[in-house]
């Protein structure tokens, strides 16, 4: 009863900043309401409007949106490298606002532009990382030995970064994040502009590392890139997050499977009315072009009955196709657009 | 982890890569060795008529240039800066634990050296064209200029952060750089001044410097202009690096 009069006395906002105690050393990374306001040239750019998210330690987490969707800035306050004005902001249980200096020592950031230094040599740069980390000169070269070779960097580590290809200079710049090993690695589009090979590459580094027990927070506008790597992802858009989840539950939102059925104009409305009545398998359908699209709960056992019905009615199709629904039916039925489009700002 | 390590360990990043390219220290006293070439036989016209008070007109002219040294190897320095921002190094130091106050001060430090560098090359060069100096003065002035060097070079940095590109930068350290150098009596002598001009070089606090430069190479230690060398530098030190690790600390990259 006592309690209860004690809960009652607490204002909404102390009530939130509890929970938040209570949850901030279950999760690597927690946002609440958190709100970034630019001062934009004719008015000011409401970059983040009220974010909330809680990413799970040990798991890799993907931030996914276009473009200017606020993803950037979302990274760069949890870095420390940006105030914001309201809300509350932890990682790896310590509060950013007031505790900056020891966010830094737990986090690895390797942003867009990279970072490494490119007039000095890729090893002077990882010993005078692991140095300005706290590291003594001999810990910092048993580091830096250690990490040339989780980073395949042996064959360049003494030549000017100036002469790096794409892919090692990307290996070294996420080598730089870990030199300190930090618990938690934000990467930010860490992809973005390399050839094929070294894409996969980099995928299986970042679940090596995953496999070390580190919680790796990663943005990309790459759709397939947040579906092969992150066990769990938030989509983003105009400075708020519209979906959290694994990319599997996301996917298993938007209807079941797709098949696509190319048939001729003339028979569309037969076809239409044959599935009229055969809503235990079907949940939509709809005639674009020389095309039906179909979406149904099971697209395994859908197929064998639409293939019934149509043969049954003698219609005759040119090709079928069954495809299961991408992160980007789930970013557009989410957004209102296709991930490619971009932001309109 | 120590604030003094942490600066070494920055300036010594400046120092490796201005030794990988050594040229671009020697090219720093390109510009005053053309001053002492072009300049300073104009100079010996003026001084044969008696106009500048002195026979040799290398004791004006040389003491005179290194304060200019100084002042343009600071305030030139943000364009290595612009790089640091633009291949992302500078939010790199961001997100690590290293004081801003030191990721100020690395670069500042070097550009220190590199003006003590350049400042001791040029002197050596004008030895030959007749040019001596009292040596317990030249040690102040080495002090002088280090304390403008930190200011030019703390504002410098600071600018390019804030600028973040050569094309907004070079306009504006351009823009310093000249009333500066017109209005320090570095070139001619301020004496030679109307009252208007010489009440304005007043407020340039490189004026000041020029005038202590010149006491101290003639080995007068105790004149009052080195004591308002001072005067006019330490609060301008103490203002300029404070403001530059505010904007290192808080600037958006």
């Amino acid at each position: 009863m006592a309690l209860k009069v004690a809960l009652k006395k607490l204002t909404k906002n102390k009530m939130v900043y509890i929970i938040i105690a209570a949850m901030k050393t279950e999760y690597a990374v927690i946002l609440s309401n958190v709100h970034k306001t630019f001062s934009g040239r004719k008015e000011p750019v409401l970059a983040l409007q009220g974010v909330d998210l809680e990413v799970p330690k040990g798991e890799v987490f993907g931030f996914l949106g276009p473009n200017g969707a606020g993803k950037t800035t979302a990274l760069r306050i949890l870095t420390t490298l940006l105030p914001f004005e309201r809300g509350e902001a932890y990682v790896a249980g310590i509060d950013v606002k007031r505790n900056p200096q020891d966010v830094r020592r737990c986090i690895g950031y390797v942003s867009q532009k990279g970072g490494a230094d490119s007039y000095a040599t890729g090893w002077e740069n990882l010993v005078l990382q692991g140095r300005l980390y706290g590291l003594n000169q001999q810990n910092a070269i048993t580091q830096a030995e250690s990490l040339v070779n989780t980073f395949f960097l042996k064959e360049c580590i003494h030549r000017l970064v100036s002469t790096y290809s794409g892919g090692q200079r990307r290996r070294l710049d996420i080598a730089l994040a870990m030199m300190h090993q930090p618990k938690i690695l934000f990467l930010d589009e860490p992809t973005n502009g390399l050839d094929p090979q070294s894409r996969d590459n980099l995928w299986s580094k970042i679940l090596e590392l995953k496999q070390a027990g580190i919680t790796i927070f990663l943005t990309s506008h790459y759709l397939d890139e947040v579906d092969a790597l992150s066990d769990f992802l938030a989509i983003m858009d105009h400075g708020k997050i519209v979906a959290t989840g694994t990319p599997s539950i996301l996917k298993k939102q938007i209807s079941g499977d797709i098949i696509t059925i190319g048939v001729p104009k003339s028979f569309h409305d037969h076809a239409i009315s044959l599935f009229a009545d055969k809503k235990d398998f079907l949940r939509e359908i709809s005639s674009e072009g020389g095309e039906l699209r179909l979406h149904v709960d099971m697209g395994a056992s859908a197929l064998p009955q639409i293939l019934r019905l149509l043969d049954n009615a003698n219609i005759q199709f040119e090709t079928i196709q069954m495809s299961v629904p991408s992160l980007n039916d789930v970013f557009l039925k989410k957004t209102g657009r296709f991930l490619r489009e971009g932001a309109t700002q | 982890m120590n604030l003094l390590k942490e600066i070494g360990l920055l300036t010594l990043r400046c120092i490796r890569a201005s030794l990988r390219n050594p040229i671009f220290l020697f090219m720093g006293v390109i510009t005053p060795v053309i001053y002492l070439a072009f300049f300073t036989p104009l100079l010996s016209a003026l001084a044969a008529n008696g106009s500048l008070g002195v026979d040799n007109v290398l004791t004006l002219f040389i003491p005179g240039m290194l304060p200019i040294i100084a002042f343009s190897t600071g305030i030139f320095t943000g364009f290595g800066m612009i790089d640091d921002v633009r291949s992302g190094v500078l939010e790199r130091f961001r997100v690590s634990p290293a004081k801003r106050f030191s990721i100020l001060s690395g670069p500042v430090l070097f550009d220190v050296c590199s003006v003590f560098f350049q400042s001791l090359l040029f002197i050596i060069i004008a030895l030959p064209f007749g040019f001596r100096a009292n040596p317990l003065g030249l040690l102040i002035l080495f002090v002088l200029l280090a304390l403008l060097t930190i200011v030019t070079s703390s504002f410098g940095n600071a600018m390019a952060v804030i600028l973040k590109s050569e094309d907004r930068y070079g306009p504006v350290v351009h823009g310093i750089n000249l009333p500066v150098l017109l209005l320090s009596g570095t070139l001619l002598p301020m004496t030679l001044a109307p009252s208007w001009l010489k009440i304005i070089a007043h407020f340039n606090p490189v004026y000041y410097v020029v005038e202590a430069s010149r006491s101290l190479a003639f080995g007068n230690i105790t004149s009052i202009n080195v004591l308002f060398a001072f005067l006019a530098l330490i609060p301008f030190v103490i203002f300029t690096m404070c403001w530059a690790t505010n904007v290192f600390k808080k600037v958006v990259t």
